[in-house]
C-alpha cells in the first residue's frame, strides 16, 4: 500500500507521549503500512484516512521533543519536514503539561507549511483542575487548535474538517514564537543579511533562528547562498551569542508562558502541589522499584505465554496425526514428494504458526506496557546497572526477557527510543542463553563432566558477561558510533490503557511479523529439509553428511567432528530438536526422512540412556566441552534470526548478525577444546 | 556554586547556567531546562539519578548530568 499521488500528505508530529500513535491509529486503522525510513533500521509508519470519497496520506514522525538533529529521530523527523514537503502538520500536544509540549509546535511554525495544533489529553488536564480556554489559546498561537481527548476518541472528526480548512491554504507562513528582545534584534540583524540572498522555497526564518543555535545544516545552506561581506557580517553576530541554542529555548519557553497564560484557569483546589501517588514512590525506589521492574517483566512474559500456550498446544497435537494423514493422502507418490509435505511442509508451518501466536502474545504485553507509561520508571530504576555495560536502563527490558526466549527479547527492543542503543542491544539480546539452551547443556554436561556441572555452568555464564560486555563496546565503538550521553528521560504521567490502540498494534505488527519473519523461517527450514533428505532413513548419505564432512578439517580445528558438527548447524533450526538431532546422527533415533520431521516428534523419539552411551564412546570430554561452548554461543534459532529480520527490516543487519554469532561461536568453542585438552 | 543535585527533596530553585557541551544543552534544553526556568527536587536517593520537576513534567537526570546545571537562589 504506497501512498498515493494525488491526495494530500498529512505529517503527524509531536513528543513522545502526547497520545501520537492513538492518534494515527484512530485514524488509519488497520490501513497501515509499516516499513524502515530511507535507510535506515527506524520504523516508519504510514497510512490513509478515507472519508465521503476523499482521502489522507498520514506519516507518523518519530516522537522527539525538538528538531535539533541530535538524535536520528530527530533527524529523520526534521528531514521530512523540510524536504518531503508535507502538505500540513499536525502537532501534537498534552493539554495536561502544555507548557512542556508546546516546544515543538514552536519550532515547526518556523517552516514553511500550514500547522494544525491537537491538543489532546483535555480530559487529564481537566482532572488537574486546568480549564483550558481554546478560544483564547487559538488567538496566541496563531494556528486552529483542536481539543482532543484521543483516548476516547474525542475530536477526530473536529480534527478532520481543520485539516481539511488548512490544506486550502497552499503554505503556511512561518512564525517566530520567540520572545526575547536582545535576541530577537540580533535575529533581525542576520535575517536582513540573508534575506535577499537565500531562495524563497527555504524557510527563511528557520535558517536564521537554526543559525543562532549553530545548526551544521542550516550553516550549510547560509555558506552555499551567502558570501561575501555578508558572511562575515552574519558569521560574527552567529559567534557574539554565546550558547545561542540555550537563549532561543528560553525565548520559546517565554513565548509558551505568555501564550498559555491567560489560556489555562487553575481551579482553587489544585495549588500546583506535586502529587505523587505511591505506587511511582515505590515504582521509582532503587531497590523495591527493582522488584517491582522484574515482576512486571515475569508478568509480561507469562501474559505472553498464556496467550501463546493453547495454540502451541493444538498445533503441537495436530502435528503427528497431521503427517500421518499426508502419508496416508500422498501414500503412491515418490518418497522426496511424502517427506516434503509430511517431514518437511508441515513441521515448518506448525513451527512458524507456534513462533507467531508466541509473538502475538509478546506484542500485546509490549503494547499494554507501552501504553500505560509504567517503562520510563523501568528504564529509571535499572539505569545505573545497565550504564556499567554501556547502556541505557530501557535494555533491561530486553535482556531479562531474553532468558526466557530471545524471540521475546529481540521484540522488547522496540521499546528503546534511541537507535543505537535498540541496535546495540538487539545484538546482545541474543548472546543470552535461552532456556532450550540449558536443556542440551545439562545433557551433554553431565555425561561427561557429572558433579563438574555447577562450574560449567559458572564458566558459561562468566562468558556471557564477557561477552556482552565486549560486544557492547565493540558495536558502539565502530559500528552504531553516536555520543554517549546520560540520562535525561521524561516520566510520563500513568495513563489508563487504551485496548483499541493496543489491538492495532498488536494487529499490524503480527501481520508484518508473520509476512517478514514467517518467510524467512519456511525458507531456512525448507532448505534444512532439502539438505538433509535421504531416501533411506540413513542420513550419512545426506547432502547435509557430505558438507559436514567438507568442512571437517575446519571443525576439526575445534575439536568437533562431523556429527558434532552437523548438529550444531542443525541447532539453529531450533534448540530443542538438538539432542534428537544427534541422536539421529548416531543412529539411535527412528530412521526419519529429514530433520525438520524432528519437530513433529519434538525432543522424544530416542531413548536417553541410549544417547548418552553413544555420546560418551564416541565423543572425548574436550571435544564435548568445547560443542557445549560452540553451541551455547552459535546463532540463535531460527525464529530469532528471523525476528532480527522482522524488527530490523534489515537483511544486512540480519546477516551481519548472524555471521558475528558464528565467529564467537567458532571463537568461544576453540578455546574452550584447548582449554578442555589441558585439563583432560 | 550549587548545582542542581544539590538541592533536597521538595527544594525549589532557579537555573542560572550550564556546564555541559551542545550535545548535552541541546537535550536539556528541549525539555525545558533554560536560564532563569524554575525547577524542583522531587526525588533523590543514594547516589543514583535523581527526579526534577520542571515545566509541568517530571524529568529523571542522571547524577553527573544534574551536576552540570547550576543552580542560583534556592527558593524552598
Amino acid at each position: 500500500m504506497n501512498p498515493e499521488i494525488n491526495i494530500p500528505t498529512i505529517a503527524l508530529a509531536g513528543q513522545p507521549n502526547t497520545g501520537k500513535s492513538t492518534v494515527f491509529n484512530s485514524l488509519t486503522g488497520s490501513k497501515q503500512h509499516v516499513g524502515n525510513w530511507p535507510g535506515k533500521t527506524v520504523e516508519k509508519k504510514t497510512g490513509t484516512y478515507r472519508y465521503n470519497g476523499s482521502a489522507l496520506n498520514i506519516v507518523d514522525l518519530p516522537g522527539t521533543y525538538s528538531l535539533t538533529s541530535a538524535s536520528l529521530e530527530e533527524k529523520i523527523a526534521r528531514d521530512f519536514l523540510l524536504n518531503e514537503r508535507p502538505d500540513a502538520v499536525v502537532v501534537m500536544a498534552d493539554a495536561s503539561q502544555l507548557e512542556r509540549t508546546l516546544y515543538l509546535f514552536t519550532e515547526i511554525r518556523l517552516l514553511k507549511v500550514p500547522v494544525v495544533l491537537a491538543l489532546n489529553m483535555m480530559d487529564v488536564a481537566r482532572e488537574q483542575g486546568k480549564n483550558i480556554d481554546v478560544s483564547a489559546l487559538q488567538e496566541n498561537l496563531g494556528v486552529p487548535v483542536v481539543p482532543m481527548t484521543a483516548s476516547r476518541a474525542k475530536g477526530l472528526d473536529d480534527l478532520i474538517s481543520v485539516i481539511n480548512n488548512s490544506l486550502k491554504k497552499k503554505n503556511g507562513s512561518p512564525a517566530l514564537c520567540m520572545e526575547d528582545n536582545k535576541l530577537l534584534n540580533k535575529y533581525s540583524e542576520i535575517y536582513s543579511l540573508l534575506d535577499d540572498e537565500i531562495p524563497n522555497e527555504y524557510s527563511k526564518e528557520w535558517i536564521a533562528v537554526k543559525l543562532i543555535e549553530k545548526d551544521e545544516e542550516a550553516n550549510l545552506v547560509f555558506n552555499r547562498y551567502v558570501s561575501g561581506k555578508k558572511l562575515e557580517t552574519a558569521e560574527k553576530l552567529v559567534t557574539e551569542i554565546k550558547d545561542g541554542i540555550l537563549h532561543v529555548a528560553g525565548a520559546r519557553y517565554n513565548w509558551i508562558r505568555k501564550a498559555i497564560l491567560n489560556s489555562i484557569k487553575l481551579l482553587p483546589s489544585d495549588e500546583k502541589k506535586i502529587r505523587r501517588k505511591n505506587f511511582d514512590r515505590a515504582a521509582t525506589h532503587p531497590i523495591w522499584g527493582k522488584f517491582i521492574a522484574v515482576g512486571i517483566i515475569l508478568l509480561t512474559f507469562i501474559t505472553a505465554m498464556i496467550i501463546a500456550i493453547p495454540v502451541m498446544s493444538v498445533a503441537q497435537l495436530l502435528m503427528g496425526p497431521g503427517s500421518g494423514a499426508l502419508r496416508d493422502i500422498f501414500s503412491g507418490a515418490p518418497l522426496w514428494v511424502i517427506s516434503f509435505f509430511a517431514d518437511g511442509l508441515l513441521p515448518v508451518t506448525g513451527v512458524a504458526v507456534m513462533m507467531f501466536s508466541f509473538i502475538l502474545g509478546v506484542y500485546f504485553a509490549f503494547g499494554i506496557l507501552e501504553d500505560i507509561g509504567y517503562l520510563a520508571r523501568l528504564a529509571y530504576v535499572f539505569d545505573r546497572p545497565m550504564n556499567r555495560i554501556g547502556l541505557h536502563g530501557k535494555s533491561f527490558m530486553p535482556l531479562l526477557m531474553s532468558f526466557g526466549c530471545n524471540i521475546a527479547g529481540v521484540t522488547g527492543t522496540r521499546v528503546i527510543d534511541s537507535w543505537q542503543q535498540r541496535m546495540v542491544t538487539l545484538v546482545m539480546v541474543s548472546i543470552i542463553p535461552c532456556m532450550a539452551l540449558w536443556a542440551v547443556v545439562s545433557f551433554v554436561g553431565v555425561i561427561f563432566f557429572g558433579a563438574a556441572m555447577p562450574l560449567l555452568i559458572i564458566a558459561l555464564l562468566a562468558v556471557v558477561a564477557v561477552h556482552l560486555t565486549f560486544t557492547s563496546a565493540l558495536f558502539r565503538k565502530f559500528i552504531v558510533k553516536g555520543e554517549k550521553t546520560g540520562l535525561i528521560m521524561e516520566l510520563p504521567p500513568y495513563h489508563k490503557p487504551n485496548w483499541k490502540t493496543i489491538w492495532s498494534y498488536v494487529w499490524v505488527h503480527s501481520k508484518d511479523f508473520l509476512k517478514r519473519a514467517g518467510t524467512l523461517i519456511a525458507l531456512i527450514s525448507l532448505a534444512v529439509w532439502a539438505l538433509s533428505y535421504q531416501h533411506d532413513g540413513n542420513i550419512e548419505n545426506s547432502i547435509l553428511a557430505a558438507i559436514g564432512k567438507f568442512f571437517d578439517p575446519v571443525s576439526g580445528l575445534i575439536g568437533l567432528d562431523w556429527k558434532l558438527f552437523i548438529a550444531l548447524i542443525a541447532a539453529i533450526a531450533a534448540k530443542e530438536a538438538s539432542l534428537s538431532v544427534l541422536a539421529v546422527l548416531y543412529g539411535i533415533g527412528d530412521g526419519a526422512s529429514s530433520i525438520t520431521s524432528l519437530f513433529v516428534s519434538g525432543t522424544g523419539g530416542f531413548e536417553n540412556a541410549a544417547l548418552t552411551g553413544a555420546i560418551a564412546q564416541s565423543v572425548s570430554p574436550a571435544s564435548a566441552l568445547a560443542f557445549i561452548f560452540a553451541f551455547f554461543f552459535s546463532i540463535p534459532c531460527i525464529g530469532t534470526v528471523a525476528t532480527i529480520y522482522s524488527e530490523t527490516r534489515s537483511f544486512k543487519w540480519t546477516a551481519g548478525c548472524s555471521a558475528y554469532y558464528l565467529l564467537a561461536s567458532f571463537i568461544a568453542g576453540g578455546i574452550a577444546y584447548r582449554i578442555g585438552l589441558m585439563i583432560f | 556554586m550549587n548545582t542542581l543535585d544539590s538541592l533536597n527533596n521538595g527544594e525549589q530553585a532557579i537555573i542560572h547556567k550550564f556546564s555541559g557541551g551542545k550535545s548535552f544543552i541541546n537535550r536539556v534544553a528541549a525539555m525545558g531546562f533554560t536560564l532563569e526556568a524554575e525547577v524542583t527536587m522531587i526525588s533523590k536517593r543514594g547516589r543514583g539519578p535523581v527526579i526534577v520537576y520542571i515545566r509541568d513534567s517530571e524529568v529523571a537526570l542522571g547524577r553527573s548530568e544534574a551536576e552540570k546545571i547550576i543552580i542560583k537562589e534556592n527558593l524552598k
